[in-house]
């Protein structure tokens, strides 16, 4: 009896690695229906590690579900090998049994207090077949527990009536939970997220970022046609596959400021739509839609994303803040995903909604977003007898000012950080008429062809002059110089403002001998293509405590900052929302207590000057720094 | 009347403009119009579309970018009248349409007058609505002052359009691979000499009678009773001279309350 109950184990076993392999067979054909694209096979290697590490970094955020997935996940894992080696091979060593009896002890806990949470979950988190799993996970690990018991306790136990009813039960147990394991991936159950989410560890499309930050875009080939993505099958095959990784676990919903803001933008159901897109008659999306936008429907492998799975309103509620990318514990890349939607629009179709067809025009035309001549980009230095630097000529510090250039209270900002660095020393100089857009507007709007474009101009205009450095206040303009114009044969040493500012302050190169002005408590906003973008965190911090100014952090603050809603050109597609997300912001600055707050970006600084009063001082960083000189900013 | 009035031939034509702010070659708005009217015209939204002058293709990327899948360039050499080998290339279209004026070079807005003297047709100039009705076409010409005057033609018939006379579709990055630009070269005698005079000053509008602004308001707000002024009412407080404004109101039956 007891022998036969062992084989029958075995073939369970079996069945069910036959079913997993099935099931995964039908997954991957799935996703090869996506465009080749190189993976290096050394990512199977990488993957343990990056499990561990990298993904243990995001869950650890959350300690509680974080330990209740390890004794889940590591013991059905554990007890998944122990079966295969012992029933799977039929050894029949009782050790084992052992083993995974404890690996089973150990799951049932984790899976209980998984079903805890789901007893009252908080709104991100998707139902539907999510709210079955902990009840299967709970079956399968008990009836495990119950039948090594009964192993354990040999031919005796299942000699009774009452040992067989058990066993009976178990087995039953064993099946129904079990069917969800090895099922998961075939019928697209919440079980998907395993095999989907180490696959996707290992072919991850930005390998860079393990280890380090990886956060340009990639350049598009403009000479193939399509340009973007318009079907599901235009991604590449990982990126499909890095869908089907998502655990709608809704952290990036939670984060999205235009989700919070009422936008038709909730970064899970954007993703949930691509997994719709490429894998019609999935089980149904059930977790928050898209705001104001009906319930997703379902996809076709040949129809176009825009128009099936989500409307244009919803791409371009997008600040490409990165806040969600940032979130999500299965490292998925939201943000490219909006931009290659994007990009296919934009380039196709020309609609870019709102200012945003304006902006890109004026870009074409006169190389500026507000399409002011390039002359006037530097009238506010007119009378600061500052060289701008020509053919032959030779400068320590070349200072790029971007579009800020043009705005009238950024002008101030300018003036103050000129007078900084020269008070320091340093040999500054300005690139005059010759100064273009970087682009990054036209990028982060899907027009990849002004970008390009923009990019060969400024590129080749900073090639034909000789300067040592580079700085800039605006961090999108930093972002691009440093990150994405390299892919364009574009490498310059390249600073922002903040970095540059917190080295001549711990270098002694000032003399702040100004008292430090106004009262009360400070807070700093930080931009999101510095920080999150660049790892910039620190740098602004060493400023203002360099100038003796205590900072009081916002909950929401470094990793976790929440965009001023400029971002990606959300500013200028403008999709209408419950609220606006500078006025959130600015409600997050109130709640700090500060009567000022710090920014470091000319975007950030437009964004939340915009907010009506009465409302905390807006500051630039260089403007305190030079309020601390002994000297009148001219 | 001639021509085929279901399937009427429309020829569009376009020449660049020059960007106001930074000078570079671009779409001018009024055969922006007169592109997009003739790919609402014809049935497969793909009009002929002409361009005679010395402009390189560069220059004219931005038609094919706003959705033009087919531009025939009469190549000029520079300084050359254009106006004969043009008029040769349309001649066989029921209804040329373009801008009122170009974008860049002499703006003139002459050329669609000296087509119609060649074609021998008749020009319906600054057009802000165009439409067609069996073998007539009906436009609404735009005046100064947003007046408008009706104005209908039977084909063959040429038409300037007004730039807000139509949106242009989006521009198009994927257009300009696309559409492509034929060129045929063509030759014309040089242009007439003409003779550039200063603008004459328009004379300075004067008042009728020399008052004071404060005179004339008084005057404006005098009621139409006869009384020569209105009421002014300096004592009180708020609610008293709001009282006077409600009862003013009041009285001219302007609130029913």
């Amino acid at each position: 009896m007891a022998l036969r109950l062992d084989w029958a184990l075995s073939v369970v076993v079996w069945l069910g690695a036959l079913l997993l392999a099935a099931g995964l067979a039908r997954r991957l054909a799935l996703w090869r229906q996506g465009q080749p694209a190189p993976v290096a096979w050394s990512g199977l290697l990488a993957m343990p590690r990056r499990y561990f590490v990298d993904i243990h970094h995001v869950v650890a955020r959350e300690p509680a579900i974080a330990r209740a997935h390890v004794m889940t996940a590591g013991g059905a894992v554990a007890i998944l090998l122990a079966l295969g080696v012992n029933y799977g091979l039929m050894r029949y060593w009782p050790v084992l049994d052992v083993v995974t009896l404890a690996c089973a002890v150990a799951m049932f806990a984790g899976a209980w207090q998984v079903r805890a949470r789901r007893r009252a979950p908080p709104a991100r988190l998707s139902r539907g077949s999510w709210n079955r799993l902990p009840y299967s996970l709970l079956l399968f690990a008990a009836g495990i527990a119950l039948i090594m018991a009964l192993f354990l306790l040999g031919p005796f136990a299942l000699s009774r009536m009452f040992g067989r009813a058990l066993a009976a039960l178990a087995g039953i147990g064993l099946l129904l939970g079990g069917a969800e394991l090895v099922l998961g991936i075939g019928i697209a159950g919440p079980m998907k997220h395993a095999l989907a989410g180490l696959a996707h560890l290992a072919f991850h499309p930005r390998p860079e970022r393990f280890g380090g930050r990886s956060t340009g875009l990639r350049p598009l080939d403009l000479r193939r046609p399509g340009l973007g993505v318009a079907r599901a099958a235009d991604f590449a095959w990982n990126r499909l596959l890095s869908f089907d990784a998502c655990v709608q676990c809704g952290k990036c919903e939670a984060v999205c400021p235009a989700y919070a803001a009422g936008q038709p933008l909730n970064p899970k159901a954007l993703i949930q739509g691509m997994v719709a897109a490429f894998a019609p008659g999935g089980p149904e999306y059930a977790g928050n839609p898209h705001p104001g936008q009906p319930q997703s429907s379902a996809g076709a492998v040949h129809a176009d994303i825009v128009g099936s799975v989500l409307a244009a309103e919803t791409l371009w509620s997008c600040t490409t803040c990165r806040a969600c990318v940032e979130a999500c514990p299965m490292l998925i890349e939201h943000v490219d995903t909006v931009i290659d939607l994007r990009r296919h629009i934009a380039l196709n179709r020309g609609d870019v909604p709102g200012k945003g067809s304006e902006a890109l025009a004026n870009l074409r035309y006169t190389d500026t977003v507000g399409g002011h001549a390039l002359a006037a980009r530097h009238h506010w230095a007119v009378d600061l007898d500052i060289r701008v630097l020509g053919e032959g000529m030779n400068a320590d510090w070349l200072l790029l000012v971007g579009e800020g250039g043009f705005d009238m209270r950024y002008q101030r900002a300018l003036r103050a950080l000129v007078t900084v660095m020269r008070r320091a020393g340093l040999d500054v100089a300005l690139l005059g008429a010759a100064e273009t857009d970087c682009g990054d507007l036209a990028r982060r709007l899907g027009d990849e062809a002004g970008f390009q474009r923009l990019a060969a101009t400024l590129i080749a205009t900073l090639n034909r002059y000789r300067f040592a450095h580079i700085v800039t206040p605006d961090p999108h303009l930093f972002h691009c110089l440093k990150n994405e114009y390299p892919a364009f044969g574009g490498n310059f040493d390249v600073h922002h403002h903040s970095q540059l500012l917190a080295e001549l302050i711990d270098r002694g190169a000032l003399s702040l001998t100004a008292p430090a002005s106004g009262g009360g408590s400070v807070t700093f906003h930080d931009p999101c293509y510095l920080g999150r973008y660049n790892g910039g965190f620190d740098a602004p911090r060493r400023v203002l405590r360099g100038i003796g100014v205590t900072v009081v952090e916002m909950p929401r603050s470094r990793e976790d900052s929440r965009c001023c809603g400029w971002g990606g050109g959300a500013a200028f597609t403008d999709i209408p929302g419950a609220r606006r997300i500078p006025d959130m912001r600015m409600d997050d600055i109130r709640a700090s207590g500060a009567g000022r707050v710090v920014v470091a970006c000319p975007n950030c600084s437009a964004m939340l000057e915009a907010v009506v009063g009465p409302r905390p001082e807006v500051i630039e960083l260089a403007e305190w720094v030079a309020e601390r000189l002994a000297v009148d900013v001219p | 009347m001639s021509g085929n009035v279901e399937r009427p031939r429309i020829a569009v034509l376009v020449s660049p403009a020059v960007h106001p702010v930074s000078g570079r070659a671009c779409a001018g708005a009024a055969d922006l119009a007169a592109l997009a009217l003739g790919q609402a015209l014809v049935a497969s939204g793909a009009p002929d579309v002409f361009y005679a002058g010395a402009a390189p293709d560069s220059a004219l990327a931005d038609y094919l970018a706003h959705g033009c899948r087919r531009l025939l360039v009469l190549r000029h050499e520079p300084d050359q009248d254009v106006s004969a080998s043009l008029a040769a290339a349309v001649r066989p279209y029921d209804l040329v349409i373009c801008g009122i004026r170009s974008g860049g070079g002499m703006s003139s807005g002459l050329l669609p007058y000296q087509l119609a003297e060649l074609l021998g047709r008749p020009l319906l100039p600054g057009l802000a609505e165009l439409s067609l009705d069996s073998g007539t076409v009906r436009g609404a010409q735009s005046l100064p002052q947003g007046e408008q005057r009706l104005l209908e033609a039977g084909f063959p018939v040429l038409a300037s359009v007004h730039p807000r006379a139509a949106t242009a579709r989006p521009w198009r990055f994927a257009g300009l691979a696309q559409g492509r630009i034929e060129v045929t070269p063509a030759t014309g005698c040089g242009l007439t000499e003409c003779a550039f005079e200063p603008e004459r000053r328009a004379l300075p509008l004067r008042a009728a009678r020399a008052e004071r602004g404060h005179e004339r308001m008084l005057q404006a707000i005098a009621a139409g009773d006869g009384q020569a002024a209105g009421l002014v009412v300096n004592q009180g407080d708020s609610v008293e001279k709001a009282q006077v404004v409600l009862d003013y109101l009041r009285h001219h039956q302007l609130v029913d309350y």
